[in-house]
């Protein structure tokens, strides 16, 4: 389904912005594989005849954990308070989140994006699809190593217990009417 | 039974190094998460050491005594008895230092079980192993 021509703005009301990690090391079975929420960001999207142009940026202190499975126990509010605590203290530390696009295509059942991603003042780029579904569901995703940007994935247990350097950022709003 | 040799290095003399380790209250602070409870005799200690995994973390409360003593050699015995704290685990270690020119040798008899047992050998050997290499670091500023 293709996206009617306009200029959009996204942004929490509109959808949810979730980051998905996954775990390494020897001691991985004891962690979680995490489901965090970006709680503050802001999108635009503009589409129309000649192309179009998606931009993005998120409040690096605004990450919540929703979920976490496949660890030792269970996560309470403590637990995923801590998480919260951790990522703003020793990985993004309230670092830049910002994505513009250089090129956006049509393609079958959207959009193909491609852009800069600037993580934490380091840019580069990246591509993902925007697919448009009924009723003006927008989704997509992409995922990268959070290596690629310096940033050094979180360890714990002295090492044993980390973040698996990959990680998937999806976005899954639905359009809101102009 | 879990046993691991590791090796440190200080830099400072064999005398003055003995002497540290056997001070109790310059060696548990070395040990990441671990802390002097209360000092019961001057060999002694009530400690307990809080090892984080990621999110969640377990404590250990027990004791903290040098039972051997070769202060011509300059090798000793470092019993570690304790209990998971709110668990049934526990974590038993005879830690043996030996000490050579600006350094040592330890040699970790270490018996874990509980919650962090259930890991599996494997992870309990990495985790032990990180946690012992990181007391070397610190051993060589202590």
């Amino acid at each position: 389904m293709a996206i009617p021509p306009g200029r959009y703005t996204l942004g929490p009301a509109d959808g949810t912005l979730t980051v998905r990690t996954g775990k390494a090391g020897a001691a991985a079975k004891a962690g979680h594989n995490l489901v965090i929420e970006v709680t503050r960001w802001e999108a635009s999207l503009q589409v129309g005849e000649g192309g179009g142009s998606v931009a993005l940026t998120a409040d690096a202190r605004s990450l919540a954990v929703r979920s976490g499975s496949g660890g030792m126990g269970s996560l309470g509010d403590e637990e995923k308070a801590s998480i919260a605590q951790s990522i703003d203290d020793d990985v993004l530390k309230g670092g830049t989140i910002a994505f513009r696009s250089s090129a956006v295509d049509e393609a079958p059942g959207g959009l193909r994006v491609q852009g800069d991603l600037d993580l934490l003042g380091t840019t580069r780029p990246v591509a993902f699809d925007l697919d448009a579904g009924d009723g003006g569901r927008l989704t997509g995703s992409i995922r990268f190593k959070q290596s690629d940007w310096g940033i050094k994935p979180f360890s714990a247990l002295f090492g044993t217990l980390k973040v698996a350097d990959e990680v998937e950022v999806g976005v899954d709003a639905k359009l809101p009417v102009e | 039974m879990v046993e691991l040799d590791h090796s440190f290095s200080t830099g400072k003399p064999t005398d003055y190094n003995w002497q540290a380790i056997l001070d109790l209250d310059r060696l548990i602070p070395c040990v990441q998460g671990g802390k002097i409870v209360e000092r019961t005799s001057p060999t002694a200690a009530k400690a307990e050491i809080k090892v984080k995994m990621g999110a969640m973390s377990m404590t250990f409360a027990g004791t903290v005594e040098v039972v051997e003593q070769d202060d011509a050699a300059h090798r000793a015995i470092v019993k570690i008895k304790s209990r998971e704290v709110g668990g049934q685990g526990f974590a038993n270690a005879d830690v043996a230092f030996a000490l050579t020119d600006g350094g040592g040798d330890i040699h970790t008899a270490a018996q874990i079980t509980g919650k962090a047992a259930s890991m599996g050998e494997g992870v309990v050997v990495s985790v032990l192993d990180g946690l012992i290499k990181d007391f070397t670091q610190r051993l060589g500023q202590i």
